[in-house]
């Protein structure tokens, strides 16, 4: 039974391996299933409760949450809760989208400078992100201000009625997003680009040529570890977001993050805040799904 | 082109703190006239005992919850990374792990008030205030922390551990000697992250914090909605500079010690 | 040596008062107000902010309960949170000043024989605008029917949806569906207006006019009277003749607060007659305390947007709470919200 085997280089038997790996683990996973797993589980029963007449939860069991949330009002139909689902899930993909697209040439820009300097270069990304989303996302309101030089241009080129700020809207909503979620894609995207097989990328380029199919076989599949950890950190967060769109929104741009906040902050609703939290979870696990699935595809090509 | 590109979507990251940094020194208090140059909302500052107090509260829970964060996440990504767990166990950690990612903030949040409200009941330490704050933030950095570690550790050659373990033969030697000089990177990666996450975060913090245990966010926050004060501006650009120091301070050194 | 200096910081620690933590809106106490407080009782207070009763609620039920001493709810949430058992009961032999409560405040429907509750300020809703910029709104019209220039809602769902049923022509307290709805959606085509700029509670719509990003906010009357006096030819309030909802707001102490002796002493401290009138010249709101009236600028009582004419007053309107029926405001609410 105790048979010995090989793990990496070392000579040890099945048993005192899982020992000491379930040693290292234990106070992780204790953590984690005394504060996250067991208060979310808490949260699925309270999505079947209802709100009491001032506020307090009622311990039932009525899928009214769910029904409302599909649009099944007391005030007749209604699919505003479904579109703010769908306009948060579009918002995080569109975020991270461009957050890709950007913290690429960042990425290979550190990784251009001499080994001393990167070091400064990735600050540099990190830096702003000492700052809390909340001011950063207030900065935006003052740069977007009709006094700022933005709305001055905008309504120079008559794209903006004079006097008028370029905040609340859509473009704005992105702006603070991706500069919100930048440095989560940079961070991890880096690390791999860092380690990038440079002889490897040259066969790729003798191989195939253009830039582009460059990055799709030799800069792609490797950088995917990366790739993988900064979608998740910047699409996650996105999804949650409401900081962003009640400061450069103006809300009109609501997303589930706000409905969320609403229910637990102001319509003191926490069965129907659960109810859309756990909705939430699933669609973000939906979507990590799709992506993952998907991201094995290119490992494997 | 990726130059011009990078540059400017440095800029993006940078132009809102100019612009806080600008204002700070704006003698007008309300709106966005310039009305002169002044040093008086810093020194204004130094009388505010909110601001002092909520700074000494955001490093002291950031500090805190990273330290506790990181030391758990290691010790998980090394157990996950490197140990050969059954199928479904491992399955099983990765999830948990994959879960504070997957959870938004704000879920996390109202799952620890539901919590923190019965668990109150039996343990005074989740009142609300430091002790409950430290909680929140720890359960959701472990999981960057374990990630950027793993992540790293991926990245490691199995060779070179085959080749150490040659060399080394029982397993502490071998994580002091290779391993987490290797990972070390990787660790303060982890650690830099889950203390960015830390000083970021409001919804938790709003949700978990005390009256004595007010952060800068939470300042801000409540600022920001009652019409952002200069004071809160010129805070701003402290953090912001003294971060920029912090950082060619530990440049330096780290050039110093290659 | 040593064990005498423990000797006397025990002793220091032990006469030391314990602090008072106040919850309160912002800009709603004169500093001065609690630096006497601290003065002639010895506790240092401490004071936390909220910009809505929602928030306070919400703080209050995620274990703030047990955090604060003082909390200053308006009229319309002081049976919810005697509901939920979030406040504890007064004790009158130790406020004696409660007596200097005028007639209307002593015995309020929403907390009969002030069992809970004593009145800190009253006062109304209304618009604040940019007199340089734009006439003086005589119609809720300005915001909801064609807006022309940039403004700010406020953002709480009683008072804005109260407002939008005044300027229909009902009551701020319909049970009727129809009409909440209808004023629901009088918002919806307000926020979907260009000039929309957000919804704002507390004093943020007044800031965002004083700054000028904005030409009207919906607000508070005291925190719009103390604008335009700081901002003199800039800014101005004003009631539209369709009139607005009341409010009174009281303090009240959490079920576990860790210092109700120094609360009462703050309720009583208030009700003094002429602390209560410092609060009233500070705040610029009215006061409930009879006692307290004259000493109270005289100008400030003879502004009708203090203290409104009785003609004025038959054109505004107390929210009251609605019990059961408080559903349909929220949803409602919610709807224009999310929208």
């Amino acid at each position: 039974m105790n048979r010995l085997l090989v793990w990496y280089g070392e000579l040890t038997t099945a048993p005192s391996l899982f020992l000491r790996g379930l040693l290292l683990v234990l106070p992780g996973m204790v953590w984690l299933l005394a504060f996250l797993v067991l208060p979310g589980l808490v949260l699925l029963p309270l999505s079947f409760a209802e709100r009491g007449a001032f506020g307090e939860v009622v311990w039932t069991f009525s899928w009214e949450n769910y029904r409302r949330l599909l649009g099944f009002g007391v005030l007749g139909y209604s699919p505003d809760n479904l579109l703010a689902l769908l306009r948060t899930l579009w918002v995080a993909l569109v975020t991270t989208l461009i957050c890709l697209l950007l913290a690429y040439p960042i990425a290979f820009f550190i990784r251009s400078k001499p080994r001393a300097q990167r070091y400064l270069w990735l600050s540099l990304v990190l830096i702003p992100f000492w700052t809390n989303i909340v001011i950063r996302t207030y900065a935006w309101q003052l740069l977007l201000a009709p006094e700022m030089p933005f709305a001055r241009l905008a309504s120079a080129l008559g794209l903006l009625e004079p006097g008028m700020a370029l905040f609340p809207s859509t473009l704005a909503v992105y702006v603070g997003m991706v500069s919100a979620f930048l440095p989560f894609m940079v961070l991890p995207l880096y690390s791999s680009v860092e380690r990038l097989d440079e002889s490897l990328l040259e066969a790729v380029r003798d191989l195939y040529g253009g830039p582009w199919r460059v990055f799709l076989h030799g800069v792609l599949p490797q950088t995917l570890p990366g790739l993988t950890v900064g979608v998740i950190l910047t699409f996650v967060p996105a999804m949650g977001m409401f900081v962003v769109p009640d400061l450069l929104g103006g809300a009109k741009h609501l997303l589930v993050g706000n409905l969320i906040q609403q229910a637990f902050y102001t319509m003191r609703d926490w069965p129907y805040g659960a109810a859309l939290s756990l909705v939430l979870v699933l669609l973000t696990l939906l979507a990590l799904r799709l992506y993952r699935r998907h991201g094995k595809e290119v490992e494997l090509a | 082109m990726t130059r011009a590109v990078a540059l400017s979507a440095l800029a993006l990251l940078y132009l809102p703190m100019l612009a806080v940094a600008l204002f700070s020194l704006n003698r007008t208090r309300h709106g966005l006239g310039w009305g002169g140059f002044t040093w008086e909302w810093y020194l204004r500052l130094l009388q505010n005992e909110a601001v002092l107090e909520a700074t000494r509260n955001t490093f002291l829970l950031a500090l805190l919850s990273t330290l506790l964060a990181t030391l758990l996440g290691t010790l998980l990504a090394l157990g996950l990374e490197r140990h050969p767990f059954g199928r479904r166990f491992r399955g099983f950690l990765e999830t948990l792990l994959y879960l504070p990612v997957v959870t938004p903030d704000l879920i996390l949040a109202a799952a620890l008030v539901v919590a923190f409200g019965f668990l109150r009941q039996a343990f005074s330490l989740f009142e609300p205030g430091l002790p409950a704050m430290v909680v929140g933030h720890v359960t959701f950095q472990v999981a960057f922390v374990a990630l950027v570690v793993m992540s790293r550790l991926q990245g490691l050659p199995r060779e070179l551990d085959e080749a150490a373990r040659d060399l080394y033969a029982t397993y502490p030697v071998y994580l002091r000697r290779v391993l987490l000089p290797l990972l070390t990177p990787g660790i303060v990666a982890g650690a830099m992250l889950a203390f960015t996450l830390s000083l970021d975060d409001f919804v938790i913090s709003f949700f978990t914090a005390g009256p004595t245990s007010q952060t800068l966010p939470l300042l801000i926050y409540a600022s920001a909605r009652r019409g952002v004060t200069p004071e809160i501006h010129a805070v701003s650009t402290l953090i912001f500079l003294l971060t920029v120091l912090a950082v060619l301070g530990g440049e330096r050194l780290t050039r110093r010690s290659v | 040596m040593r064990i005498l200096a423990m000797l006397v910081v025990f002793l220091a620690l032990g006469l030391a008062q314990k602090e008072l933590r106040l919850f309160i809106w912002s800009e709603y106490i004169d500093p001065a107000i609690l630096e006497a407080f601290t003065k002639q009782y010895g506790h240092k207070v401490r004071v936390d902010l909220y910009e809505s009763n929602e928030e306070m609620i919400a703080k209050l039920q995620a274990g703030g309960v047990s955090q604060y001493d003082l909390i200053f709810p308006s009229d319309f949430y002081v049976p919810s949170l005697i509901q939920l058992r979030l406040v504890q009961p007064l004790d009158h032999a130790k406020i004696p000043n409660l007596k200097n409560l005028d007639d209307k405040f002593k015995n309020p429907p929403f907390d009969p024989g002030n069992r809970y509750s004593a009145a800190y300020q009253w006062g109304t809703t209304g618009i604040v605008y940019r007199k340089d910029r734009v006439a003086k709104p005589e119609s809720w019209g300005v915001l909801f029917q064609e807006p022309k220039a940039p403004f700010v809602l406020m953002d709480s769902s009683r008072e804005m949806l109260g407002n939008a049923l005044k300027y229909l022509g009902y009551s701020v307290n319909t049970k009727n569906p129809k009409e909440v709805q209808q004023a629901g959606q009088l918002l919806l085509q307000a926020k979907r207006s260009r000039y929309f700029l957000g919804f704002e509670g507390g004093v943020g719509g007044k800031n965002r006019v004083v700054a000028g990003a904005a030409a009207y906010a919906v607000v508070y009357n005291g925190d719009a009277m103390r604008a335009a006096d700081e901002n003199p030819g800039k800014v101005d309030f004003a009631i539209p003749k369709e009139g607005a909802t009341l409010w009174v707001d009281s303090m009240m102490i959490p079920a576990r607060a860790p210092n109700p002796e120094a609360a009462h002493r703050f309720i009583n401290f208030i009700l003094d007659p002429k602390v209560g009138a410092q609060l009233s010249n500070y705040n610029r709101y009215a006061t409930p305390n009879k006692a307290a009236l004259p000493f109270v600028n005289p100008a400030d009582r003879k502004n009708p947007a203090i203290y409104p004419s009785p003609e004025a007053m038959r054109r505004l309107e107390f929210i009251l709470d609605l019990g059961k029926d408080n559903r349909i405001y929220d949803e409602v609410w919610t709807a224009v919200k999310s929208r």
